[in-house]
Order: C-alpha cells, then structure tokens, then sequence
C-alpha cells in the first residue's frame, strides 16, 4: 500500500537547460548565415566540468571511441558523447569522465544524434485529436521500429490552419516506456496554406496590422507597474506568438487538381513560384522566416527564400512535371534541398504525401525491410546534389530547427536532450543498421535484443 | 487400465448421490455429507496434497478434513474413488448477467421494469464518457433467474463477483450467490469492492484525479472534525450514504455469507434512496472513495497493459501520499500496449494482487510466446487469473492452465490462481478459495488432477450442496 511513485521530476532542470539554450539560438537572424564551415569543431566542445556548478546527476553514461556527427555536418573523430540523466553534458575528445559513469565502446562506430522527422505519424502517438496525451501508448512496438530506423523524434500534428495560422502539434520522442519522457516540446509549430486571395490577403494584412498594435501597446507599458496588459485581439495569439518567435509557421501550398482530372485550368504548378512568393510576403509581413512545407519550386528562387530567413520541407523523391515550355521555373528538381543549401536555407527530408496534419513517414510497411527509412530521403537529397556531409543536418539539426525544437533535439551538443544513435556505418549508407538508441538518456533500442534484426549477422 | 473402470464406478456411484443430494436440498443440509477417498488440494500455501483423505461438510461449511478424519454417524457418504477435491472457483471479475438485454428473446414476462435497464455508463470501451458513482451498487439491477449463472456454477464458479463497467469509477461490485433461485438470496453482498477503471485518455484521468482528490479532503475532515456546528446535520445523513453500514467484510474479512435471505432485503433501495435525498455537501460517490482511502474498502483497478499503468501513474501523479487496497485487473491483454511482465517493478510498487488472463502473450512482429503469469510469479508478484464468463469458454480453463503449467507456471500457483488469489484479492480469504475447517463447503471434485487433460469435472459442491449436471457439454 504504497503512495504511488512520484514520476520523474527532471522537468525542472530541463526547462531550465532549454530556456537557456533556446535564448542563445532561437533567435532566428532574418538573413540566415550558412552553417558552420565543414570540420569546423563546435564552440561548446570544452568540457563541462570547470565552467559552471556540476548540476546533480544521477547516472552517466560515456560512449568513447565512435565518430561523433554532432548533427550540423561536423564529425569529431574517435571523440566522447558524455551523457548525464537524460541531457548531454559533453562532446568532445579531452572530457572528464565521472566515476563510476557507465562506458560504451563505440570504436569503430558512428555516434550521431537521433533523427527527428518532420512528418510522421503513429509510433505510440494518436492518431488525432487536442491533447498527444489521449491514448498515447509508449509501449507501441512501432516506437521500436522507428528507433530501428534512427528515429527518436517526430513532429506530432492534428488538423492546421487555412487562411489563418492555427493547428496543433507537439515533437514527441521515441521514449519507450516513458509516457511523460514522450511528450517533447508542445506546440512549437502552426500552419496556414498558400495561395490566399485578395480577400484573405487582406484579411491577413489587418490581423498582422492588429498584433503590431498590440505589441507597440505592450511595449509602450513595459517598466509601468500596475496596469493590467491589454487583451490580444481576437484571433491574433497565434500570430504573435510568430511574429514574437515562440512558434513557428509552416506555409503549404495548394495541390492543383487542374489537368490531372480533366477539370481544366491547364497542367499544375503546385506549390510553385507564384505560391511561394506570396509564403515570402508572409514572411516579410510577420517579420520571421517561415517553414516552406515541400515547395514544387523552390529551387528557382533560393534566393528570395534565403533572404527571409525561411526553411524548407524538401521531398527529394517526388516529381512534379513541367509546364511544357516553363521548364526553368516549374516542376521538381531532384537539386532543390542542394540549391537551398548552398545559400544557406535550411532543408529537412519528408517522403510523398507528407504535410502539416498529413502525415508520411509511417510504419505501414516494415519499416527499414522496405526503403521507407529517412535516410533514404536523405540520400536522394545527396543524389541531387548535396553534399554528403551536409545531409545529415536535412535529418538532425535542420530538421528540429524546422520544427521549432532545436534547443532540446537535433544535435549533439551540450544541454540538448541524450537522443543518441550508435550505427555500425555512415548515418546515410543504406546498409547501415543502428544498433542502440538512447532517448532522454535511456536506452531504448538495442539491435540485438528487439526482433526486427537481431537475426541480421554480418 | 484399471483406472478406467475405477473412474467409471466413480462416474455412475457419483451420478447417485448428485440424484440423491440434488432433489431433496432441503434434507441434504441437514445429514452431514462426508467425501472419502479423495486427494485433497486444499491450496492452503505450502500444504501439498493430502491422499486418501475424507472431507466432512456440515451445514454447508467444512467440519473436518484430512488424511484420519473418521465419518460421522449417519453422514451421506460419496466414494470419491481417488479423484481429485479442490475449492470451488472464484469468479471476482465478472459481467456475467449484467448485460440485461443482451438476453432479450429469454427475459420473463413477469421481469420487474428495474432489471431492464442496463447498468451504468454503457459499456467500457474507448471513447465511453467517465462517470464518477464510485457508490453506485450494480447488485439491484441483476436478477436471478439467469442461466448463465447456474451454467457457471456447473462449470465450478462456486463464488461469484459482478462488476459495473464504464470509465472513470462505475460502482460498487455485487458477490452473487450463483445458486440463488430468488433476487433476495441473489445478493451475497452488494458493496464487494469499488470498481476503478482508468483509461489512456485524460478526461478519464482528470476524473480520477477530481475525486481522489476530493476523497482526501473528507479523510483528513473525518481526522480533524470540524467545529460542533456542522455536526448534528452530518450525524443523521451517516448512516444513509450506504458507506458504513452495508459491509463488515472491508472491516474484519469476517465470514459473511450467512445472513443469506433475511440481511439482503432492506439493500436494494438503499443507493436510490440516497439518491433521492443527498445529505447537505455530502457526496455519497466521494465517501465511498474516502472509505477506501482510510482502508475499509479494496479497489479493483482495470489496468491492462504497461501503457494502461503509465497513464494511471500520470493522472495521480501530483496527489501525494495516495494509497488504499488495491488489486490490480488486467482482462485486456495488449502485447502493443505493454506486457505486464514488463512493468513487473511498477506493479510490485503498487503492492497488489494481480489478475490476469490465464494465457501465454505472443511477442508483436514475432512467434515468440511469453508466459506472462509465469514472469509476474518469479517477479514475486501474487497473480491471480480472471475467469471468462462465458460458461463454454470457461471450460477451456483447464486446457489453459494446462499450457501455462506447460510453460513454466508451477501447477499449484496456477490453481491458486483461480481459487485461494482471487479470493484474497475480494476479501473473501476467510471464507473460500482454501480448503480448511470452517470454510464453506465450495468444492471440485475431479476424476484425477484438475491439470490432467484426461480427468473430468465430476461434481461440483456450492455451499455443500451438488451442483446439478452441467447440461453445457
């Protein structure tokens, strides 16, 4: 008859952690610098020990010896990822080991952060609804199958907004077990779509016209004490939480069924030019770059997309045909997420079908004994163009910017959350297996232990 | 070879006393009745099996057993030839009978209209909105006549728990007497235990949460009385709550079977009256649950899976200090949700007996067959098994436990298990689920071992009493 066991209490000192991180790198410039140089160490390789009170950690764990991809296309060779609960709290070659830490010989091995997925569904998670809570099952044996294929996070979604930015979501972690451990940072992303008319446009413009208002109000009360800040007007929350960089929108576009159905209208142009023009006055109107959610063509005016700050969803496997006689500036190109990179725009992979509230990457198949794998993404993107190095970051730290949860996942780095992949290969070769996975610091996937390739000898 | 013939002159002297004993019932419980020759498994922990040995049953409960007890002058003797007795089986997590109109065509004319309706919320199963009636008694819309539970009885249910089902907390679970032929004698007890039945959603969780909250107010009021105003009005509305009065088997595991008619009339409309008039602030559903906070009532906890368990833990996680007796059920298997086995360190901090399926669970993506009840058991869980309700599906019992005893399981726990366990877990400890002096007379009696697929349910005693054939079979 004993009370029940208090669930974990590291919430505290993970806020703490992230509210830290997240000021130091969320604050997104509005002309995007391009990532580090390649080979480029990064800043926060140090160790830990000397610069700040240790906090209390009850378990660590030191995977030595492996080649670290911290996630932003860096790869520290034969290097330590020190783990303390379920944060990193090292990378780096000359780290302290505390006593009594647990090691994993990595020699020989590739250490890279868990892949986050910009469009997923399943793996434990609802299938819809308000709350990830209701019914999440962190005992789903498809969480096992992600993590086979290195995923350790997704961006959970329910419905998305139209005209206006609105929708649900939530990055959920391939915590097996750990119902509290799965749900990651809640509602980092909204959605509206592309092309709005003349009159939503202008509905549009009057809603940001609002929110500025309202934030000239607040400021203008800022340092007075006593008076009560005046209520957001209707309908602009979401767009403040934008426009003051708390969230992130993404921007699809429309599918044109015009031509594919006879329905006239000529041949489709998709998430086009002229689309993704109009996402960029968005971008402009709110002051913060946007998530452009698997643009056509966006590979004709990088550029422009650059200059805003804005990401991009990139789906290198699908095609979209030309419009006869427009083959310069419609249709798919296979060198988009290449073309993006190269100015600096961060791209994440998706597969076909993917969008807010319409997920891709599932677990209909067996996942990984098919080609349904997000590395498999990535290599198409490598297949166009872009450098194999680079990839990575389509799969780790661009990614989790993308979903606007950079400060806990996507890369390995001091303070981010311990989603760890052990692989026996490059993180993007096909034949390569991961053969354990941390979440949160607990192990959660060994390939030796769970039945989809403990059989796979070699 | 011999035993055949032994087990057929078991088969036909048997059939003689079932005629004997089933028609004048009334006598029968007069005459003392004495079982000679018969293994003895009396499931009593660490007492093996006694050979050869005689039980003697007087007025339904057991006078005497063991390997020299004389019989009595002018006792009923029944040669059990070396077949097999064991305590009747003890159903504690059960529907059966409570889904009125799902038995439509064979309802009597002469059925009172309250026996109609069907009880409670409306089923369990996902997406049922969550009720809050923790004091809500399922016993008076259960009536008597139904087969089903004289087709369990026949299959060996000598003791019988029916449960409410929907989300949130349904109500109170009624012990039904399985042999009762009238709605008076049906209702053994009608506050068995509370019904707790959690859910991965969060509306359900924020009902648990409410009202154990809620409940732990009213015990600690009840430890520090308020001020002598409120009093005088709180101390006449006690007794109508229907949280004292109606159940010393949370109190003391006393036997209570015996006030079988005369006890169970004035129960029935008790939970309506309160109903009708509820004492001033006073919620009779959150005494029920303060009740079971300070100790004088158990719970049933439905929690099925590994994940069932997690969003339990999550709903409760900020009340402190929250505990009560509790046994944890756990009738839907989902290997996708989490085997219990994996949880093992979770349920033993939870300090509860477990009921679970008598049934290996295979692996997801796999041919792997984990022995659930057998991991729970090594972990050094007290296990128990939930029995199916329907009287053709509960004869595969056996076979079940044949494959679980097959697989690891040792073959007393496993018996144990459906007998000794669950009675544990309802209270009844004191009264059946062991074969001792004083306990009532629930008895199996087999033509070999229960676990020997060639042995056969002979006859089975309620209360002393043969149980007429099983016509099922």
């Amino acid at each position: 008859m004993k009370p029940m066991h208090p669930l974990l209490t590291v919430a505290a000192a993970g806020l703490a952690a992230l509210l830290l991180a997240d000021s130091a790198t969320s604050q997104r410039p509005r002309r995007r610098p391009d990532g580090a140089p390649p080979g480029a160490p990064t800043p926060e390789a140090p160790p830990p020990a000397e610069a700040k009170p240790e906090p209390k950690v009850e378990s660590w764990t030191a995977i030595q010896g492996g080649d670290v991809y911290l996630g932003d296309g860096t790869i520290l060779r034969r290097a330590t990822v020190l783990i303390g609960d379920d944060k990193i709290r090292g990378v780096g070659h000359d780290l302290q080991i505390p006593e009594g830490a647990h090691i994993v010989d990595a020699t020989g091995k590739v250490v890279s952060p868990g892949f986050c997925i910009v469009h997923a569904s399943g793996f434990g998670a609802p299938r819809s609804g308000n709350d990830v809570r209701d019914g999440l099952n962190p005992f789903d044996p498809q969480i096992k199958m992600g993590l086979a294929a290195g995923i350790t996070s997704f961006l959970w979604t329910s419905s998305g907004g139209s005209d206006k930015p609105g929708g649900k979501s939530c990055v959920v972690k391939l915590a097996f077990g750990d119902l509290e451990g799965m749900v990651g940072p809640e509602d980092t992303v909204v959605s509206m779509r592309v092309p709005l008319n003349v009159q939503q446009m202008r509905a549009f413009r009057e809603l940001v016209r609002q929110a500025r208002e309202h934030q000239q109000k607040l400021r203008e009360l800022e340092g007075k004490e006593g008076t009560k800040p005046p209520k957001a007007p209707n309908g602009t929350e979401e767009l403040l939480a934008i426009m003051d960089g708390r969230k992130t929108l993404w921007i699809s576009g429309q599918p044109s069924f015009g031509g594919r159905f006879g329905g006239g209208g000529g041949p489709s142009e998709g998430f086009g030019v002229d689309q993704i023009r109009q996402a960029m006055e968005i971008a402009e109107l709110v002051g913060q770059g946007v998530v452009l959610d698997v643009p056509v063509a966006a590979w004709v005016i990088p550029d422009e997309i650059a200059a805003t700050g804005s990401m991009v969803i990139d789906d290198p496997r699908s095609r979209t045909e030309p419009i006869p006689g427009r083959e310069a500036t419609t249709g798919s190109n296979i060198a988009q997420a290449a073309i993006l990179a190269e100015v600096g725009v961060p791209v994440a992979v998706t597969t076909g079908g993917g969008g807010f509230g319409g997920p891709s990457i599932g677990t209909g198949g067996i996942l990984g004994q098919d080609l349904n794998t997000p590395t498999v993404d990535a290599c198409y993107a490598v297949r166009g163009g872009l450098p194999n190095r680079r990839a990575i970051r389509t799969l780790a730290l661009d990614a989790a910017r993308i979903m606007g949860a950079e400060a806990r996942i996507g890369s390995l780095q001091e303070g981010r959350d311990a989603d760890v992949l052990i692989l026996d290969g490059d993180p993007l070769h096909y034949k390569t297996f991961v053969e354990i996975a941390f979440v949160n610091g607990k192990l959660v996937y060994e390939k030796d232990r769970e039945p989809f390739y403990r059989h796979v000898q070699r | 070879m011999n035993r055949t013939s032994e087990r057929l002159a078991l088969r036909t002297s048997l059939l003689g006393a079932v005629l004997l004993l089933a028609t004048p019932a009334a006598q029968a419980q007069d005459a003392p009745l004495a079982l000679v020759n018969a293994r003895i498994l009396t499931m009593v922990p660490e007492q093996g099996a006694i050979e050869r040995g005689t039980i003697v049953v007087r007025d339904g409960r057991i006078e005497a057993l063991g390997a020299d007890v004389r019989v009595p002058p002018g006792a009923e003797v029944v040669d059990v030839a070396g077949g097999t007795v064991m305590p009747g089986l003890v159903h504690v997590w059960s529907k059966a009978g409570t889904q009125v109109e799902q038995s439509g065509p064979e309802l009597p004319a002469d059925l009172p209209e309250r026996f109609r309706r069907r009880f409670g919320g409306g089923g369990g199963g996902g997406g049922a909105r969550p009720v809050a009636q923790a004091a809500k008694q399922i016993a008076p819309s259960i009536y008597a006549r139904q087969d089903v539970f004289r087709d369990l009885l026949a299959k060996g249910v000598t003791t019988l728990i029916v449960r409410p089902d929907a989300p949130g907390f349904p109500g109170l679970a009624a012990r039904l007497d399985p042999g009762a032929t009238t709605d008076a004698g049906l209702t053994l007890d009608a506050e068995a235990y509370v019904v707790v039945q959690p859910d991965t959603n969060t509306a359900v969780g924020k009902v648990l949460k409410e009202n154990f909250e809620k409940a732990q107010k009213v015990v600690a009021e009840r430890k520090a009385p308020p001020p002598a105003e409120p009093k005088p009005e709180e101390k006449p509305a006690e007794p109508k709550e229907g949280g004292e009065q109606p159940k010393p088997p949370a109190e003391g595991e006393q036997p209570k079977e015996t006030p079988k008619e005369g006890e169970q009339q004035p129960e029935p409309p008790k939970p309506a009256e309160a109903r009708q008039q509820p004492a001033p602030k006073k919620d009779p559903n959150v005494e029920v649950l303060a009740d079971l906070l300070e100790g004088k009532r158990r719970a049933f906890v439905e929690l099925s899976s590994g994940t069932d368990l997690l969003h339990y833990r999550y709903a409760l996680k900020d009340l402190k200090d929250l505990s009560f007796p509790m046994t944890v059920i756990a009738d839907a298997a989902d290997p996708s949700s989490g085997r219990l086995d994996e949880i093992a360190d979770q349920l033993r901090a939870l300090n509860a007996i477990v009921l679970l399926e008598p049934s290996l669970q295979t692996v997801p993506f796999t041919q792997t067959l984990v022995n659930v009840p057998q991991r729970l058991h090594a972990a050094g869980l007290e296990i128990g098994f939930v029995l199916d309700d329907s009287p053709r599906q509960l004869g595969d019992l056996w076979f079940e436990l044949m494959e679980l005893v097959r697989c690891g399981l040792p073959a007393d726990v496993a018996l144990a298990a459906c007998t000794r366990v669950p009675a544990k877990a309802a209270g009844l400890d004191a009264e059946v689920g062991t074969l001792a002096t004083g306990k009532r007379a629930d008895l199996l009696v087999f033509s070999g071992d229960p676990l020997d697929p060639t042995s056969r349910l002979v006859t089975v005693y309620c209360a002393g009493r043969a149980v007429p054939k099983d016509t099922t079979r």
